[in-house]
């Protein structure tokens, strides 16, 4: 399968990069590809030119005086697993990250990349070469076929890292041509499968910064999927816990749950209920069946509503129970 | 200075042997590889990330040449399935994968000879777990995987006995 023509431009800085990218609508960033390149062979998208991010200066994963963690958008899925400053830092980021695709994928992907990818659909992830209906929706036309008679598009967000960053409290740098601005993450996602991001066409994610924590913390990842490697996640949710000095209350729960809709979602009910609270085994079963009954559940790829809130459930009950055993070791640790 | 380029001519180092070549900016290292090099062992499976047969190795790591620009290779260190043997002589891996029979037609193998090759680099006697971590980027419609867990495993014995 060929990709469609193309000019490459390769600018060598930021600002160059935003110029290219602000000067036509036909312009389209590329980092690792791995998003962009199935979908431009697949024709879901034709960039006349596209802006490689791969000639940028790059910096590894820094911790800055204020003790934030400031990582470079185009730092590889495999850097962010092996970075010193991430494990230690922001393990939940490492986590998820892990989880994400095959070790040619991570090699190749980016952190910038994979937090501004596109929704996908099952009937709109594949070649329409030979098709002969009208295209769908998200590809100009007038219906959705996921969803007969819908007028919506019903693409879900599949990123397995955004949400952890959501977890992390994290921000972005923006670059644009009105200058820098840092944004919280929750604020680039429309929750529109449509148009998912909320950067404008001239914006390139920089840095991804993760503030400092306070407390101690427990961390989770579970993403859940049939043949365990290369797959998008059925569900997948990540669990950032803040506790007091014992390890063992809850002072602030962070959770996010992704795949599930058109972008990545927190669990607030369930946070605000766990907070104070200790974290034994009754009260993380009763967070999770909260995290799973709050939130908006798309059916997709072909799990149903019902299925996907019990696979929630689980999955949730088990990236807390990952993020409280983490406690535990750390308990056992200190004494 | 920005560069523009539609059609570059660029220096491709593959299996130590650098060419060079003019090539289209859309063109990947897999359409480059095959079509202009003819260094077919390189598969094209899917095209577009699923497969695992286009893999090749970029400054010793694995990477799919389905979806890697050619022009974003130029003064990098490219090794394909072609440049696993010297003189004929076939790497532990790659008897390894003889001894256990673990090819039936091939098309997958190329891929699998050169992630197994990186795992084994990074984790001399990887657990089943591992194998499957590392190889599960690859598809195989014949073998049903078991003769691949059990290639592994011997070429890990092999490399260790050699060293
Ligand atoms: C077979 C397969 C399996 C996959 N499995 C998973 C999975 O399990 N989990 C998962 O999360 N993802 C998965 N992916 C999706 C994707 O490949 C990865 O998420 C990867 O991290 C994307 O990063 P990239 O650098 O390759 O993105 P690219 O393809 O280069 O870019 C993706 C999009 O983001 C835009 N973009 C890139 N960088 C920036 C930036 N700095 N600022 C603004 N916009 C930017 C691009 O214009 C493009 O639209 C999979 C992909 C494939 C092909
Ligand atoms: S859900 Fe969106 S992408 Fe899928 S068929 Fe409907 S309109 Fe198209
Ligand atoms: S051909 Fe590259 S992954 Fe299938
Ligand atoms: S041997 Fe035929 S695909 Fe693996």
């Amino acid at each position: 399968m060929y990709l469609p023509k193309f000019t490459l431009e390769s600018p060598r800085s930021i600002e160059e990069a935003v110029s290219l990218l602000g000067s036509g609508e036909q312009t389209k960033l590329l980092s690792g590809g791995t998003d962009l390149f199935p979908r431009m062979k697949y024709k879901l998208c034709s960039p006349g030119v596209l802006i490689s991010l791969k000639g940028l200066p790059s910096f590894p994963p820094q911790i800055d005086e204020e003790r934030k963690l400031i990582i470079d958008a185009n730092i590889s899925l495999t850097a962010i697993t092996l970075s010193p400053e991430i494990l230690e830092k922001a393990p939940l980021l490492a986590l998820a990250a892990q989880k994400v695709a095959t070790r040619e994928i991570r090699n190749m992907g980016t952190l910038g990349g994979n937090i501004c990818q596109e929704t996908r659909c099952l009937y709109l992830n594949q070649t329409h070469t030979f098709q002969f209906t009208e295209p769908c929706l998200k590809r100009g036309g007038k219906e959705c076929y996921f969803a007969p008679k819908g007028k919506k598009c019903w693409a879900t967000f599949m990123s397995d890292i955004a949400p952890t960053l959501f977890c992390l409290n994290a921000s972005v740098i923006v670059a644009g041509l009105d200058g820098e601005q840092q944004i919280k993450i929750e604020e680039i996602y429309t929750n529109d499968s449509l148009k998912p991001l909320s950067l404008k066409p001239d914006q390139i994610i920089t840095k991804i910064i993760v503030p400092k924590t306070q407390s101690p913390s427990g961390n989770g990842f579970a993403k859940f999927t049939v043949r365990k490697t290369i797959e998008f996640a059925i569900v997948n949710v990540g669990v950032f816990l803040e506790t007091e000095k014992d390890l063992k209350t809850c002072k602030k729960a962070r959770i996010a749950v992704g795949a599930v809709s058109e972008g990545p979602q927190r669990a607030l009910e369930a946070e605000d209920w766990l907070a104070g609270k200790s974290l034994s085994k009754e009260n993380i079963n009763k967070v999770s069946q909260k995290a799973a009954s709050s939130l908006k559940i798309i059916p997709h790829h072909g799990y149903s509503k019902k299925y996907l809130t019990e696979c929630l459930k689980i999955q949730s009950k088990q990236a807390l129970n990952d993020a409280v055993e983490g406690l535990a070791d750390q308990s056992n640790r200190g004494r | 200075m920005t560069t523009t380029q539609r059609k570059k001519i660029i220096g491709l180092t593959v299996n130590e042997e650098t060419y060079e070549l003019a090539v289209e900016c859309q063109e990947t290292l897999l359409d480059v590889l095959r079509n202009n090099l003819g260094l077919t062992g390189t598969k094209e499976g899917c095209g577009t990330g699923e497969c695992g047969s286009c893999t090749v190795l970029l400054e010793g790591e694995p990477i799919l040449a389905c979806l890697m620009l050619a022009v974003e290779c130029e003064n990098k260190k490219i090794e394909t399935i072609e440049g696993q043997s010297i003189n004929g002589d076939l790497t532990p891996v790659q008897e390894a994968f003889l001894e256990k029979g673990a090819v039936q037609c091939g098309f997958c193998t190329p891929g699998m000879v050169l992630a197994s090759t990186d795992l084994l680099k990074r984790n001399p006697d990887p657990s089943k777990e591992d194998i499957m971590e590392s190889l599960g980027g690859h598809l195989c419609r014949c073998t049903g995987y078991n003769k691949i867990m059990e290639f592994v495993h011997h070429a890990a014995k092999l490399n260790r006995d050699n060293t």
